[in-house]
């Protein structure tokens, strides 16, 4: 085919180009991975008591789970179109981690030492970066699937911050089904569950967001 | 970046032209491809000394993802960072690929003549019929090159007679005629 006959033919009835395309792949896949990951949380894991909602503690997860999510779904979506400048929105979001880590540190150093530890592991350490990874499952599919209609030019960059945003999807999921209610332990072992997912996206990226 | 920026204007006279396209104007669009195969021509064969023969196909395959990916031009980006950012990643693909095949590849230089198979003259012609040609296809594209190469159909008429997307058509018919000269230039 001459390369003159493939213009003419990209051209031919053309139309206008899609527009807003990441907000409109994004959307749908953070809706499809919100509603699975919130159903699996109630149906597998359990909803906490109404009561506890009128504490703090839920409400500082979703505000982390949602902070996290603007900041990541911003890198993905710079990530996703060729040419666009995106080092600045990952470090957003690795601000808003920090952020958190902080905010963890300073509750722990505001109580007696002897009581650090407890607060800090909670009941639950050891199952809740686990929750959050299994719950963001759905949600992974859905960003690596929103990135895929996009064009990422670095698989595994942009796979990583599919996972990001898709790990952030999964923790607001979770708080659904998770009592604990210590700055500190959000701060790690909800991250920590954050950080598996992204690093699976990360895994998966170079394979599935090839084009 | 700075080191792929282009040093003259392009940018300058593609800019209004490619936001025309992207709102529906055709002309402007094939306008636009036609000033970016150019740039890309060069942009490429600079960094393509190694593989003169795919320098074509290259152009036309960043052309085709660019077409693809037109809705992932965002404006606040020159039109020239996204195409040079597209061409990377199709040459670094296409290098990748290569690197995996070359080992199986046997330069023909080095044969004498004796070795070079040779065409005879009772089995030519019928091996090169269409219709085989076209039957070793995948559905889609033998549809779409029938439906426009042969029965002279528009792309538009070709989505509205498969139900496939225009976009899809085009991809389908280039992938094809790809194909279908990678057959012919295999089959002796």
């Amino acid at each position: 085919m001459k390369t003159q006959a493939l213009i003419d033919m990209l051209a031919q009835g053309a139309g206008p180009a899609p527009r807003a395309l990441p907000l409109r792949r994004l959307t749908p896949a953070l809706a499809m991975g919100l509603v699975l990951g919130v159903a699996a949380s109630a149906v597998l894991l359990g909803t906490i008591p109404a009561a506890l909602w009128l504490q703090p503690g839920p409400w500082m997860k979703l505000a982390y789970a949602l902070a996290l999510g603007a900041a990541a779904a911003a890198w993905a979506a710079r990530l996703g179109r060729p040419g666009m400048a995106s080092r600045r929105a990952g470090w957003a979001a690795a601000g808003v981690v920090a952020l958190m880590l902080v905010l963890g540190g300073v509750s722990l150093l505001a109580m007696p030492a002897s009581e650090r530890l407890a607060s800090l592991l909670g009941h639950s350490w050891a199952a809740c970066p686990f929750n959050v990874l299994v719950l963001s499952v759905p949600a992974l599919v859905g960003t690596l699937w929103a990135l895929h209609g996009l064009a990422p030019t670095d698989g595994r960059r942009s796979g990583f911050a599919a996972g990001m945003l898709a790990g952030a999807v999964g923790a607001l999921a979770y708080t659904v089904a998770c009592d604990e209610m210590a700055p500190a332990f959000v701060a790690v072992w909800y991250s920590l569950g954050i950080g598996l997912t992204a690093l699976l996206g990360a895994a998966l990226g170079p394979r599935v967001l090839r084009w | 970046m700075p080191v792929d920026a282009p040093r003259d204007n392009l940018e300058a006279t593609l800019a209004p032209l490619w936001a025309r396209a992207q709102a529906g104007d055709e002309q402007a669009y094939r306008e636009a491809l036609e000033r970016i195969a150019h740039r890309l021509r060069s942009y490429l064969r600079r960094r393509m000394q190694s593989l003169p023969d795919d320098l074509e196909d290259l152009v036309q395959e960043t052309l085709l993802a660019l077409h693809v990916q037109r809705g992932t031009h965002d404006p606040s980006v020159p039109v020239t960072h996204w195409v040079v950012a597209i061409a990377r990643h199709k040459l670094v693909d296409l290098w990748r690929r290569r690197g995996r095949q070359d080992a199986l590849h046997e330069p023909l230089d080095g044969l004498d003549d004796a070795q070079m198979p040779q065409a005879s003259a009772d089995e030519g012609p019928v091996r090169r019929d269409l219709s085989r040609l076209l039957d070793s296809l995948p559905e889609a594209q033998r549809q779409a090159i029938v439906l426009t190469k042969i029965e002279g159909l528009s792309v538009i008429e070709a989505s509205q007679r498969t139900g496939a997307s225009v976009a899809a058509i085009k991809v389908q018919v280039h992938r094809g005629l790809k194909r279908l000269a990678e057959h012919v230039r295999k089959t002796p």
